[in-house]
């Protein structure tokens, strides 16, 4: 940038060597040069650079001339290109008052050196940051001398007058604000191959460049070189900012113009930056591993484990593979949520950000094999996610609006059948997770009473509608493969006060789908059915007194309640994936109680307490068990522990903003029903193995365990012993400072020891206190 | 193992008499507020107190009987130091002032004005010269001021031989070298700063913390310290070239930690800071004073007690006994069962 003073100070200094000059003195009128030179002898060497500053300071205004290239021809390299100067008018002030930081540098240097030179100088800056002021004086000084005549009273310092007032004291606090030279030299971006015109075409030239670089943030200024009445093929733009510059670099680079004209657009300060990179190349020294940031919010996995996905303000980035590379990117500004198919073949993501009125993006539905952009759809309703819903097998998706249930199938992504379903009032749907089945439900309308209806697809046909009646809400549950739908209704029947809840228990996997009602007399906090069962457990009650009931869907469809446990803490339930096991878990105000349960008995395995929990996470072999406190919900403690399913805490976990746990799930297993079942038979035989693996690996850790403490032991002896060695050196230093006494040891100067006696008080109180627990 | 103290109730207050060892710890109450530094003397028979309050206390170790106080200071005491053969007492206040105790009349010998709080002061080896350091408050900087006792007119025209300034960060505690050589001094920014005594030159500088040092107490020989972080971890250095040595880490802001003159054992102190201690109730605050083995850097156990965070242990010079002072404004002294002294690490 430096280049950019050189013309304006060549013309500067030149204008001054005249007395007076073309120059313009605000302060008065120019002194007598013969004067002027006089008080320059009398000053320090700066004031003669200072003086010559000023008049340069004060160089027209305007821009001034453009420099002489350095070639005629308009080069592509940045090297050669001709130093070029500001760009703008509205620079000239801003340098005049820049100029005079600089001066004294200038000034430095014998008076033959060119001024250019010096000012290439880079020290020259930050060693002259003080000095304008002196220089402003002596401007104000200096004029007045001549013009007095002798009785007036003289305001000019006295011939040894030495300033010893920076202007740090003076002005420090409007110092700071001054101008700089660099100033605004960042948004200024040069563009090459612009076509070469006439004065003629060159109106228009400019509302083409206007027209391109004006998309990335205002132009406040611009120049065009010209040579021989045309323009010389490269222009400068003026950006408000420098990141509008750097935007216009990024994006109009190699923007083609026409077949000979691609653009070629650079920073201004690029080419001061790769004039000076040095031609030896120097072995970049080895950077330490840098901490690298997965993900900007949270991450997700896909159902069968296979992706990771990473959340960025750009869109959605996948993980995955031997190595766990990225290999997939979805480009969604502002992405929010997502939803994998259960077939991990298609990803579809939420943006608040992108969506226009022609041009659906709010939600996009991603091919993730081939990243390619499926569908875009608006997102009308402030529906909760996921919006869309997919059958177990990925072949369908469905959303719900107000009166309408639209089924999508894919790969087409478009409406099946070309149509959407009307339902009238449908609040809610679902698909079963065992078969291409949704279950939706209606509320009362007049004379109508509420139903639940169960749709077989695509055929539509529905395979079983049931009627309710004084129905305030409704609460579809499936059961993980799909053998049961418990539907949650909340009543409030004739006659009664209060809300009555009954599950209706729906047997899918027998002919006409027979349906069992449990009724529960108390509110209901928590239902979920077992997975891979028949059983479901329900949270029962208003605090502080809950319950748990387990109940069991027999083969004839009878439901019976096997056992309630009363004064639980509890507000969620946690079923292992594998079934049988269940986590009771009283998280957030619940203070982070667990039980753990084994429903095949009904045993209270355990209960234990993870103060503040937040969330519980099964493994999904169903053996471990993680609770979490997430910094999301709670500040301190951020931790996460383990737990084995019956409850054994194995091990705590302490990280400071600790977010979120996920375990990876697990593809479908690979194994028969029948080899799993000699698995289970063999199960003794495995037990022994891995009993004595787990003993080898213990011992080995406590080995080593052992082994570190004897290193750091030996360290620190040897430290100790370095140190102790000191300490006796330095003894007689000791006694030395306290008069001859040794006090290296708490009786080590007995002999000095005045006895004392002293008489307590006893005051005996005998205070009977509750025995605590 | 260590005894857990058995809250209130048992033991006996400070104004009647526990048998010792093994009856629960002692709980001295003579402080309206919470409790700003605890020191014993060298000797280990005296337990010096100071709180937010203008009290300065002084205890017989043995049985916790107040022997008696030290009155004039008009603020929070923040510091309190006795010299090594406990003749003088130095206290700092709130009240911008420094002032030397006589430790046996209770007369005030000298009183040092400052323009600021006083936050840490100290003996050096020989107890001859004085050192404190002031806050960075009310425009005026942070200094430390060194005085020589043996010219009676550095106090008396409060003219310092030597006043080193801290523009950068505050010192947060600062302790006195082996053989009066230098101050070691920690910074609200977690730096650790040797300055000569001398010529008050920075010897050397280190920043191991990343938060405010709440604390700095040297072993018994001075040649190692340990300091307490706000960075939830303490940690232990070489006294002379400040060479990082430990690691001591918790899950919770620590407030003071002492080096046990006899084992290899070091103690803390801290717990949830007072302005978040209203949001969280006392079971997860944590304030149970922590043992730690030096080597090891692994905790062995845990002394409850306050009700509330503590800000200040110390270790009794024969360490068989030891002392916390909490933002509850108790002060407790605790006697280690015989587990304590059989204890070892499988090593």
């Amino acid at each position: 940038m430096q280049d950019t003073e050189e013309s304006p100070a060549a013309a500067a200094s030149g204008a001054v060597q005249g007395p007076g000059g073309d120059t313009e003195h605000t302060e008065g009128p120019p002194p007598p040069l013969a004067e002027q030179q006089q008080q320059q002898e009398e000053e320090e060497k700066e004031g003669e650079g200072r003086e010559e500053e000023g008049g340069e300071s004060e160089a027209p205004p305007g821009p001034p001339e453009p420099p002489p290239p350095a070639a005629e021809e308009p080069s592509a390299e940045p090297e050669q290109q001709p130093p070029p100067q500001p760009p703008s008018g509205r620079e000239s002030p801003e340098k005049a008052e820049a100029e005079p930081e600089a001066e004294p540098a200038v000034g430095a240097e014998p008076e033959a050196e060119p001024a250019v030179e010096a000012e290439s100088e880079p020290p020259a800056e930050g060693k002259t940051e003080a000095e304008p002021g002196p220089a402003q004086e002596n401007g104000e000084a200096a004029p007045g001398v001549p013009a007095e005549p002798e009785d007036e009273i003289s305001f000019s310092d006295p011939e040894d007058f030495v300033d010893d007032i920076s202007d740090e004291e003076l002005l420090g606090d409007v110092l700071k604000d001054q101008p700089q030279e660099a100033d605004g030299i960042d948004s200024v971006i040069v563009v090459d191959n612009v076509p070469q015109v006439g004065p003629d075409r060159l109106e228009k030239l400019k509302n083409v460049i206007h027209k391109i670089f004006s998309k990335f943030g205002k132009i406040i200024n611009e120049f065009y070189p010209e040579a021989d009445g045309k323009t010389k093929g490269y222009i400068f733009l003026e950006y408000m900012s420098p990141s509008h510059a750097v935007d216009a670099v990024k994006n109009a680079d190699s923007y083609k113009l026409d077949k000979q004209h691609t653009f070629r657009v650079n920073l201004f300060t690029d080419f001061d930056k790769y004039m000076t990179i040095s031609d030896e190349w120097e072995i970049p020294e080895k950077q330490p591993f840098k901490d690298l940031r997965w993900t900007e919010t949270y991450v997700r996995w896909s159902p069968k484990g296979t992706y990771l996905a990473t959340f960025h303000q750009r869109g959605i980035a996948l993980w995955g593979g031997e190595k766990f590379k990225q290999i997939q990117r979805f480009s969604h500004q502002g992405v929010q949520l997502i939803d994998f198919s259960p077939c991990e073949r298609y990803l579809v993501t939420f943006s608040p950000l992108m969506d226009t009125q022609d041009d659906p993006q709010a939600i996009i539905i991603w091919d993730i094999l081939t990243g390619q952009k499926k569908r875009g759809f608006h997102c009308e309703n402030s529906a909760h996610w996921p919006i869309f819903k997919w059958s177990h097998d990925g072949k369908f998706f469905a959303r719900m609006t107000s009166d309408t249930l639209s089924i999508y199938e894919t790969p087409s992504m478009g409406l099946l059948d070309k149509k959407s379903l009307k339902i009238n009032g449908i609040r809610d749907f679902s698909w079963s997770p065992g078969g291409n089945i949704i279950a939706f439900w209606v509320p009362e309308d007049k004379d109508i009473p509420a139903r639940v209806t169960l749709m077989q697809l695509p055929s539509r046909q529905e395979i079983r509608v049931r009627n309710l009646f004084n129905v305030v809400d409704c609460k579809l549950h499936w059961q993980k493969n799909g053998d049961y739908l418990c539907v949650k209704v909340d009543r409030t029947p004739k006659g009664t006060q209060g809300v009555v809840t009954n599950f209706e228990i729906f047997r899918m996997r027998e002919k006409q789908v027979p349906v069992d009602v449990v009724e529960m007399k108390e509110s209901i906090i928590a239902f979920a059915w077992e997975p891979n069962g028949s059983k479901f457990a329900v949270l029962h009650g208003e605090t502080p007194r809950i319950s748990v009931s387990f109940y069991h869907v027999k083969n004839n469809g009878k439901i019976e309640l096997i056992k309630t446990f009363d004064k639980q803490q509890a507000n969620t339930i946690f079923w292992s994936p594998q079934g049988q096991f269940v986590v009771l878990a009283g998280l957030r105000s619940m203070n982070g109680a667990l039980a753990f349960v084994d429903t095949s008995d009904c045993t209270m395995m355990n209960i234990a307490e993870h103060y503040t929990a937040s969330d519980v996470e099964w493994d999904p072999t169903g053996r471990y068990i993680v609770t979490s406190v997430s910094w999301w919900s709670h500040k301190v403690d951020n931790a996460y522990w383990l737990w084995t399913f019956q409850g054994r805490l194995l091990q705590k976990n302490n990280k400071d903003r600790f977010c979120q746990l996920l375990w990876r799930p697990r593809p479908a297993t690979l194994l028969s029903e029948d080899q799993i079942k000699q698995i289970k038979k063999d199960l003794k035989k495995y037990s022994k193995i891995f009993e004595q693996k787990d003993r080898l690996s213990q011992s080995k850790a406590s080995k080593e365990l052992v082994e570190r403490r004897r290193t750091m032991m030996e360290e620190f002896r040897k430290y100790r012993k370095m140190a102790q060695k000191l300490y006796m050196e330095q003894r007689n230093e000791r006694l030395e400072l306290r008069g001859g006494v040794d006090t290296d040891e708490l009786d080590s100067n007995v002999d000095d020891w005045e006895e004392e006696t002293v008489e307590f008080f006893i005051n005996e109180e005998i205070i009977t206190l509750a025995e605590p627990e | 193992m260590v005894r857990a103290g058995r809250g209130w109730g048992s033991g006996v207050g400070g104004w009647g008499l526990g048998v010792r060892p093994g009856s629960g710890p002692i709980l001295l109450q003579g402080h309206e507020r919470s409790i700003t530094q605890i020191k014993y003397n060298r000797e280990g028979d005296l337990l010096f107190t100071v709180a937010k309050d203008p009290i300065v206390n002084v205890w017989y170790s043995v049985n916790g009987e107040r022997l008696g106080t030290y009155n004039g200071h008009t603020g929070a005491v923040w510091c309190v130091d006795a010299d090594w053969d406990t003749r003088h007492v130095l206290t700092g206040s709130a009240d911008n002032s420094c002032r030397l105790w006589d430790c046996e009349t209770g007369k005030q010998l000298a009183l040092v004005k400052t323009s600021s709080a006083v936050r840490t002061c100290g003996f050096d080896f020989g107890g001859n010269i004085i050192m404190f350091s002031t806050d960075k408050q009310m425009g005026y900087q942070c200094f430390v001021s060194f005085f020589d006792l043996r010219d009676p007119s550095q106090i008396e025209n409060n003219e310092p031989y030597m006043k080193i300034p801290c523009s950068d960060s505050k010192i947060t505690s600062a302790v006195w070298g082996p053989l009066g050589e230098f101050i070691i001094a920690g910074h609200e920014n977690g730096e650790l700063n040797q300055f000569s005594a001398k010529s008050g030159e920075q010897l050397s500088n280190i920043k191991e913390h990343t938060k405010q040092i709440n604390d700095i107490q040297t072993s018994r020989d001075m040649t190692m310290f340990i300091t307490a972080s706000k960075d939830n971890t303490a940690k232990l250095f070489d006294c002379t070239s400040l060479e990082h040595l430990k690691t001591f880490r918790t899950e919770r802001p620590v407030n003071s930690a002492a080096l046990s003159p006899i084992f290899d054992h070091v103690v803390l102190g801290g717990g949830q800071e007072a302005m978040d201690v209203t949001t969280t109730s006392t079971r997860i605050g944590k304030f149970e004073a922590r043992f730690f083995h030096l080597a090891f850097e692994e905790e062995f156990g845990r002394v409850k007690g306050h009700f509330g965070p503590i800000n200040s242990v110390a270790f009794h010079p024969d360490g068989k006994s030891y002392s916390s002072g909490g933002e509850d404004g108790y002060v407790r002294i605790h006697y280690f069962d015989p587990q304590y002294f059989e204890f070892e690490f499988e090593a």
